[in-house]
């Protein structure tokens, strides 16, 4: 089976992050690739390993993020394509979806999986829309696969149970990184990552028209958190703050 | 003629590699999923985590600098540098079995070893599959390894080893010993040479576990050999050659220990960082007494000191050039720095530095062998000068 696994190269969530001046600063040397995209990959290797078949990841990104290509190899994808762009594009997941869908249009595949979102904006919404494209069966959010006969079955997690969802091949399926614990790459993996096939296409020649590289929303501006208020600072004899307290949450809060 | 220290690094490039990054990235997501839990336990049982050391052999962290072909990962020591770093960031005792097991057993193997004896005792080694130990120390000779007593005196086509030898990390867990002897006493250094021993040979008795300041989860024992039967072919490099082949070993050796000297002053500094935010006296976190600032300072930029002249000692091994006062210099720096990290990550932690539910008593512990371990600092000082010399006098 042909697994194709969407991979985006996101700054890394332990790196401090500033807003000066409604501008976003990140520490650009410190970017890793998307959590639930690994766990993506993950599922993509295991469930080959398990039927046969190729784990291909795409990435849409500039230059640098060869490195997540990399790292996606290092962990066993067999091959890669690496649709670049220029380096600060101001892209919607719409534009990606656009581009993604247009690069698979031609494409024979079983599976296409992505990441249930990107840790960098949180948005979800790349998948679905790829797929809307594509006109393909989807489901989102899952938390485990398997194949039987020629479905997939993607399991999602609700409060008190499980929902299972089965779709017929080809799909589309975004993962949560609840689903599995991605593989460290072993040192042997990261070296025949080097020698792994990686394709790069420019953006430019994949003749997309103009309205479908144009983002339709825009991010305007970054704001802090807001300060929390301060709490209420009591002080006194035991007995008489337990009193005070137990009067709040009675009176003032109506929790009691 | 000058001193310039870069002369034999002038291209600088202080850019990790894609490949280093992917490497520095991995051991770390290792270490945090593996390492990091349970290391203080380890500490206080003593025990050598075995699975541990299972695991990193699956990932290819046991043999990394050796030859792809005898199983081995074929990176550089750069790579071998951030690997050991990262280990030594949360539990030192593993690093030094790490580094122990690849460069001085392993690295005196890959050195001086023929074809055959690297197919059989490399591979396996550098697969992790078998763990090995290198036995140059004895009760008497320690600094002056030249005054070992251990012999092996050649009987037909045998050699009869005998000696002691102590300090010996995997000197219990090992498989595959490195052993040096004195083949013909009456020659000083010339009469030296090393043999690769089976542990499970007859007349190789590994003593009681030593009792240690640190290090606690790294294995170190006495290694007794009573008339052992060598067979010819276990003789590793030349004839005569055994000494002069250690010292080269030790040079490599003396890389893995300066990393791992990194290692535990990164750790300190971190968990200085961290606590020094957190703790508050006098209405203020105590990051912002200038007193204290002024401590996390000085390690912060003496670690990136030290980190860059082991990196360069690295470097120049890996691009074959000489490298002894180099890696001397970084060993003597890291290891020295290493013990006064810790020492002022202890005394920033105030009495939470003194207990065992914080790391910073425990690197102040681990840290005191690095500036004895693979020759003292004394030793390094020794070296440097007797190169300086080399080079200036002539
Ligand atoms: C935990 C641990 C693990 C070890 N692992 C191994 C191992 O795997 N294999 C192995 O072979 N060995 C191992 N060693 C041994 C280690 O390498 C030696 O302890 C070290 O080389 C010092 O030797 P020594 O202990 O005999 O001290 P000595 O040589 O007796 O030195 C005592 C003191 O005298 C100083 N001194 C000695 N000579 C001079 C001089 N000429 N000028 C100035 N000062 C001098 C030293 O610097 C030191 O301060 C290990 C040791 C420890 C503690």
């Amino acid at each position: 089976m042909k697994f194709y696994v969407c991979i985006k190269q996101v700054p890394d969530v332990d790196a401090p992050i500033q807003i000066k001046n409604g501008d976003l600063m990140q520490d650009t040397d410190r970017m890793v690739l998307n959590a639930y995209d690994a766990s993506a990959v993950e599922e993509a290797l295991v469930l080959t390993e398990e039927h046969g078949g190729e784990v291909e990841v795409v990435l849409v990104g500039p230059d640098k993020a060869k490195e997540t290509i990399r790292k996606a190899l290092a962990m066993g994808a067999d091959k890669a394509t690496h649709i670049t762009t220029e380096d600060d594009v101001d892209y919607d997941s719409a534009v990606y979806a656009n581009i993604l869908a247009t690069f698979f249009k031609d494409k024979e595949y079983d599976v296409i999986s992505c990441g249930k979102q990107s840790q960098d904006t949180d948005a979800g919404l790349a998948g679905g829309m790829i797929a809307q494209h594509l006109d393909l069966p989807y489901a989102t959010n899952a938390v485990g696969l398997s194949i039987e006969d020629d479905n997939l079955i993607a399991k999602r997690q609700g409060d008190s149970g499980q929902e299972i969802i089965e779709l017929p091949q080809p799909c589309l399926v975004t993962c949560s990184n609840d689903m599995n614990e991605p593989r460290i790459p072993s040192l042997k993996g990261i070296m025949q990552s080097k020698r792994k096939p990686m394709e790069t296409t420019a953006l430019s020649d994949m003749n997309l028209d103009e309205s479908a590289l144009s983002a339709k929303t825009k991010v305007t501006g970054y704001m802090e958190k807001p300060e929390r208020e301060p709490g209420q600072k009591f002080e006194g004899e035991p007995d008489e703050l337990a009193q005070k307290v137990a009067n709040l949450l009675d009176e003032e809060e109506n929790v009691i | 003629m000058s001193t310039d220290v870069l002369q034999k690094a002038t291209g600088l490039n202080f850019e990790l590699s894609e490949e280093q990054q992917l490497i520095r990235d991995s051991i770390r997501d290792f270490v945090e999923r593996h390492v990091k839990p349970g290391v203080k336990e380890r500490d206080t049982s003593k025990e050598f985590p075995h699975d541990l050391v299972k695991k990193l052999a699956e990932q290819g962290f046991m043999g990394m600098v050796h030859p792809e072909k005898y199983g081995g990962g074929g990176v550089g020591h750069v790579s071998f540098c951030l690997a050991i770093e990262e280990i030594a960031r949360w539990d030192a005792s593993l690093a030094l079995t790490v580094a122990s097991h690849t460069s001085l057993a392993s690295g005196h193997i890959a050195l001086a070893a023929n074809k055959s004896q690297k197919e059989k005792y490399l591979t396996p080694l550098a697969k992790g599959e078998k763990l090995g130990a290198w036995c140059l120390t004895e009760p008497g000779s320690g600094s002056d390894a030249s005054g070992m007593k251990t012999t092996a005196i050649k009987k037909d086509d045998k050699y009869i080893l005998n000696g002691t030898k102590i300090f010996i990390t995997q000197g219990s867990v090992g498989d595959t010993f490195v052993v040096l002897a004195k083949t013909d006493p009456d020659k000083g250094t010339k009469g030296i040479s090393a043999f690769i021993i089976e542990g499970d040979w007859d007349g190789v008795e590994s003593g009681k576990k030593m009792e240690k300041l640190g290090m606690n989860s790294s294995d170190t024992t006495e290694v007794i050999f009573e008339d052992v039967e060598v067979p010819e072919e276990n003789l590793l490099g030349e004839l005569g050659r055994g000494f002069v082949d250690t010292m080269k070993v030790l040079d490599g050796g003396r890389i893995g220990i300066g990393a791992l000297s990194v290692g535990i002053a990164r750790g300190a500094l971190e968990e200085s960082l961290k606590y020094s935010g957190e703790r508050k006296q006098f209405g203020s976190p105590i990051g912002d007494f200038q007193a204290i600032e002024t401590k996390i300072s000085n390690i912060a930029t003496e670690v990136d000191a030290a980190r860059m002249l082991v990196h360069r000692a690295a470097w120049l091994k890996d691009q074959d050039k000489p490298f002894t006062k180099e890696v001397s210099m970084a060993k003597l720096f890291a290891s020295e720095l290493a013990v006064r990290a810790a020492d002022e990550a202890v005394q920033i932690h105030g009495g939470y530095g003194y207990i065992k539910e914080y790391h910073v008593e425990r690197f102040m512990r681990d840290a005191k062998l690095m500036t004895i371990g693979e020759g003292t600092s004394e030793v390094q000082r020794m070296i440097i000068g007797r190169e300086l010399k080399k080079e200036f006098w002539g």
